[in-house]
């Protein structure tokens, strides 16, 4: 074999081992191979959440309740009805309190740590392991404990404040619309930091232990040395973490539907739960409309991420 | 409809008018085109007795699964679990049911509507039969057969469990609502033989909770969403306070009264004074469970409270929680009257068959051996009370009348008024239900404090279904 | 942060176990008062005066109502089989994604990348009505497959945007080389690429394994009745019963049914970090 001096493309390397003209060969192709790859789970998204999200638009644009099967169209008119329906605003609030409230908690506690268990000591790992919990546990199950932690009656933390004296009565959590909110908000903390850490503690093991010493030995201080070695290589996860966060808490459902089923009097909804009673009640077309509502946020949200995680390619 | 309405009038007049016999009644009524509802409407108007129809025979076999409400009375749903069972084994048929929270009831009903599969039997409430009609197997017959056989159905079922008079769903029932309150706590408010005189308007009502509140032991009220209390609570008080939803001329949304926004300003100012101000979170077991342990002295609930108490007191506890009440210190009364007038909230749960069921014919055979006379009467006999029954003769048995303590409950079907009153229980009225429209009224009145608000919203809300 | 300089035993328990410790409660907590309501007797569990953090007695006739009266075991049956079945299919394509997504150069590559992500933004309550009629037609109602066919519609795009990054990290050159070598694309996939990314492969399926488990709306609306129910359905319904909650047992069966996710994240915690590093960073 003569040695070449051009370099071996990979089409080269195919056309010395395979005839051209093979079905295998057309297989091969990256066009092809790529598509056929993506075939199985194509169909799954196509059957199961392309057709249904397309019947869902064209379902808020029709006025269908549930059980009957004569329904019309009328156009817009439902995003213009919840446009001025006062549930409809304080759902988009709250959604928005929710979101913006407690992504910079769970941030800035994930964070905090993430620094903590990125140091060395004994059962790190069954402490990282541990830790995680509030995230791996089922939402459904979790927020039933929340609930009687939570409840006007049972709640340890009621009776904990009430013996030291902080308060003289059960706190009502979930039936005073801004108690809910705030109760809604700790649950959701508690269950996100473990997220947060996780993720940043995976950039931080990324960060050469040399590059700290040096700055030590240069005489920088633990926040100056956080500021210019850690932060750098974590500011990407950190804010494709807040992210990711942010549209998972847009779109929560279990959570809320537990603890408050967005009540007391609509007070609490999200999204998620206030197209979910619509549905219940049998309005489809409402519920399908407010549901669309939160879907362009998303998208906003997810292609940021898109472009940021694309620029750093 | 109409049409059919016409007829059956026009036929009405002729038999009254010409004497008809019964037989050239139903000949000239299938010559019209009557259905067997029809004629039996003509029947009885003109004056004949119904010969006893002959029992359907339908034929058995394969699954079925039913779909229920959760009982308040735990013993009750063993034995519609063992009724239904029993039945099951002696006719070759699988039967599983399935018991659902008050409040989630309505959603898996939708799911199952709306996606064509799901529970052969489903229990409809409050007027729901309007929204699934289309989905429901017509029932008429069946349901006509039973209630005649006991005695013929209420007025107030027949105008709340069919649809413009036709059964889609064998009615059950209701479950009705009265006060149950703690005699001892109201004599130390200062009301003398409490058991015998609970406070006659709202606002005399008002004034005991206060001094109860500052016992310690205020009123407690559920306003949360679901399917019993919160609605129990909220029609009557707005009827009492001269508002509807609707006028007599069925068109107009009457929910903006001026008087209804004073009754509301009352009860705001009474919510924070008399009332467990967590009740806006409450669901329908909510305020049992407050009830019975001990921290609120009166509510306004189903019987089950007070069976709930006798079941601890016999040390057959089926509750998870301490009942610290004796039922020798509970007692019931009716509700209070307001301004307009006193009023109690009267619907009717039913049971259906669903269209994409397919064993329709084990659907209908095992609701037509459990709504009969000799199985409902056991079924409201293991409920102790808690259901008031659907047809004439089941009311006289001793489940209703031997503890003088459940009277009241009996009792609402002489001043109760159906949803969407002044209007019908139809479609729309069961979706305001279902919305929770005037509940929320009420909720959101107490968080904003601001009566006059909440209603002018509520009243927008309702003119969007009702104008639709 | 690496803790260089003044390393003190002091400063370690200041710096370090301290707000370990703080971070412990306040995470742990809840698990703590489930485990004391699941074993503590009724009795004791409303007597509000007394402190709630201390067991007067101890009972487990919370976890044996669970077992004998209720349906727990089948319901984990059902969890583990749906959660298993999905995230092996969602894995299968998921992988072949993210392989073509990470790896392939093709036409529209970006704008399917995009797709696929924006799939994952569908809020499931949206789809559930209109998906229950999908499933309806398909005869799947109540059956394990209507869960095991719909989960992967939140779990593959996920799943498969965290292994495109992390098929992108593999270097090219190996698969050249195998190529060159005379292998086909797809033996060089199996024999050289894979083996190199099951980190990240094991650490999506665990995510899958997690999200499927902790499904609840899906599984309570297409397959909710009689003895098909998850352990998230089932508890909340069966455990609630009008106007009685089995606390006791709602937290006992809160704690068996966390107990294989947790097992089985912390087998695999390690995995899971380096898996998130490569697939989420160079994503």
């Amino acid at each position: 074999m003569a040695i070449s001096t051009t370099p071996i493309t990979r089409k080269t390397a195919i056309e010395v081992t395979r005839p051209r003209r093979s079905l295998s060969a057309f297989l091969q192709r990256d066009n092809v191979l790529a598509y056929l790859f993506m075939l199985p789970g194509a169909i799954f998204l196509i059957l199961f959440m392309a057709y249904p999200f397309v019947l869902g638009i064209w379902l808020s644009l029709t006025d269908k309740l549930v059980g009957f099967s004569d329904y019309k169209y009328v156009g817009l008119a439902n995003y213009r009805w919840f446009w001025s329906d006062s549930i409809f605003r304080q759902t988009v609030i709250n959604t928005f309190i929710y979101g913006f409230v407690t992504v910079p908690f769970k941030l800035f506690l994930g964070l905090g740590l993430a620094l903590l268990l990125n140091e060395r000591f004994h059962f790190s790992r069954a402490w990282r392991a541990g830790l995680l919990l509030p995230w791996i546990v089922p939402t459904a199950i979790s927020s039933l404990a929340w609930l009687m932690l939570f409840d006007g009656v049972l709640s340890p933390i009621s009776w904990v404040l009430r013996d030291w004296g902080l308060v003289d009565h059960n706190i009502n959590f979930l039936g005073d619309s801004w108690n809910a909110r705030a109760s809604l908000c700790l649950a959701n903390i508690w269950r996100g930091i473990p997220f947060f850490a996780i993720s940043i503690l995976a950039g931080l093991q990324a960060v050469p232990n040399d590059l700290h010493e040096a700055a030590a030995l240069d005489g920088a201080g633990s926040w100056q040395r956080f500021r210019s070695v850690t932060l750098p290589v974590i500011r990407n996860i950190m804010l494709i973490t807040t992210l990711f966060s942010i549209i998972w808490t847009f779109s929560d459902f279990q959570l809320i539907y537990v603890l408050t089923k967005g009540g007391p009097a609509n007070m609490t909804h999200v999204f998620g739960t206030y197209s979910y009673q619509s549905m219940a009640v049998g309005d489809i077309a409402g519920a399908a409309t407010i549901s669309l509502y939160m879907f362009p946020i998303l998208a906003v949200f997810a292609i940021i991420l898109l472009r940021y995680v694309r620029k750093e390619d | 409809m109409s049409t059919r309405d016409e007829r059956v009038t026009n036929l009405i007049n002729d038999a009254k008018r010409l004497r008809y016999s019964r037989r050239q009644i139903l000949r000239n009524g299938s010559a019209l085109g009557l259905s067997a509802a029809g004629l039996q409407m003509v029947l009885r108007s003109s004056g004949h007795t119904l010969a006893a129809p002959r029992q359907t025979r339908y034929q058995t076999g394969g699954k079925l699964n039913i779909l229920a409400g959760s009982y308040f009375v735990p013993e009750a749903q063993d034995f519609f679990v063992k009724q239904v069972q029993d039945w099951g084994s002696q006719n070759g048929v699988e039967v599983t049911a399935d018991f659902v929270n008050w409040p989630d009831i309505q959603a898996k009903v939708s799911a199952a509507v709306e996606s064509g599969a799901g529970p052969d039997i489903v229990e409809m409430r409050e007027g729901w039969q309007y929204l699934y009609y289309e989905q429901m197997t017509d029932l008429n017959d069946l349901a006509m057969q039973v209630g005649d056989a006991a005695g013929g159905y209420y007025d107030w079922v027949t105008n709340t469990a069919s649809v413009d008079g036709n059964f889609y769903s064998i009615p059950v029932g209701t479950s009705s609502a009265a006060f149950a309150y703690r005699i001892s706590y109201f004599e130390q408010a200062g009301i003398t033989d409490a058991a015998n005189n609970f406070p006659k308007t709202w606002e005399d009502l008002f004034a005991v909770g206060k001094t109860l509140k500052g016992m310690g032991k205020p009123l407690g009220q559920a306003l949360g969403h679901s399917t019993g209390d919160p609605a129990s609570f909220a029609y009557p008080y707005m009827w009492s306070y001269g508002a509807m939803e609707l006028e007599e001329d069925g068109k107009t949304v009457a929910f903006n009264k001026d008087t209804f926004v004073d009754g509301m300003n009352t009860f705001i100012q009474a919510w924070k004074d008399a009332y467990d101000e967590t009740g806006l979170s409450w669901d329908d077991s909510a305020n049992n469970r407050a009830f019975l342990s001990d921290q609120i002295s009166a509510t306004l609930n189903g019987s089950s409270v007070y069976l709930a108490a006798q079941s601890a007191k016999a040390g057959a506890s089926t509750t998870d929680y301490k009942v610290v009440v004796d039922p020798a210190d509970i007692t019931h009364a009716g509700y209070p009257e307001g301004p307009s007038g006193r009023f109690n909230q009267l619907s009717s749960w039913s049971y259906a068959v669903m269209k994409y069921s397919g064993n329709q014919d084990s659907a209908k055979a095992l609701l037509q051996y459990w709504t009969g006379a000799d199985q409902m009467k056991a079924w409201l006999e293991a409920q102790k009370g808690y259901i008031i029954p659907p047809a004439k003769s089941l009311a006289s048995d001793p489940v209703y009348t031997s503890d003088p303590k459940l009277a009241p409950y009996l009792d609402v079907i002489n001043y109760g008024r159906n949803k969407g009153y002044a209007g019908p229980l139809n479609q729309k009225a069961a979706q305001v239900g279902s919305q929770y429209i005037v509940v929320d009224t009420f909720a959101k009145a107490i968080q904003n404090n601001d009566a006059k608000g909440a209603i002018e919203e509520g009243a927008k809300l309702l003119e969007r279904i009702y104008g639709r | 942060m690496a803790m260089v300089g003044s390393n003190t035993f002091g400063r370690r328990v200041v710096r370090l176990h301290i707000p370990l410790a703080l971070y412990a409660i306040f995470l742990h907590f809840p698990f703590a008062w489930r485990v004391i309501v699941s074993l503590k007797p009724d009795q004791d569990l409303l007597r509000t005066n007394l402190n709630p953090f201390v067991l007067r007695d101890v009972t487990i006739s919370h976890y044996t109502y669970l077992f004998k009266e209720t349906d727990f075991l089948r319901w984990t049956w059902n969890t583990a089989v749906v959660t298993l079945a999905a995230t092996v299919l969602s894995l299968f394509c998921s992988v072949l994604i993210g392989y073509a997504l990470g790896r392939l150069r093709f036409r529209g590559g970006t704008i399917m990348g995009l797709a696929i992500f924006l799939a994952y933004l569908v809020p499931p309550t949206l789809l559930f009505i209109p998906l229950s009629q999908v499933i309806a037609k398909f005869g799947l109602y109540n059956r394990y497959w209507a869960l095991i066919f719909t989960y992967p519609t939140f779990l593959i795009p996920f799943a498969g945007w965290l292994l495109m990054g992390y098929f992108r990290t593999i270097a090219r050159d190996l698969e050249d080389a195998a190529m060159v070598d005379g292998a086909t694309r797809l033996q060089a996939m199996r024999q050289i690429v894979l083996p190199l990314a099951l980190p990240g492969v094991l650490s999506a399926g665990i995510f899958c394994f997690t999200l499927g488990w902790n499904e609840f709306l899906y599984a309570l609306v297409f397959m909710g009745t009689g003895n098909m129910k998850t352990i998230p359905v089932g508890v909340v319904s069966d455990l609630i019963r009008a106007d009685v909650y089995f606390w006791g047992s709602l937290m006992a069966a809160g704690i068996l049914g966390s107990v294989p996710v947790a097992v089985a994240y912390s087998f695999f915690v390690d995995h899971y970090i380096s898996g998130l590093t490569s697939g989420a960073t160079k994503g």
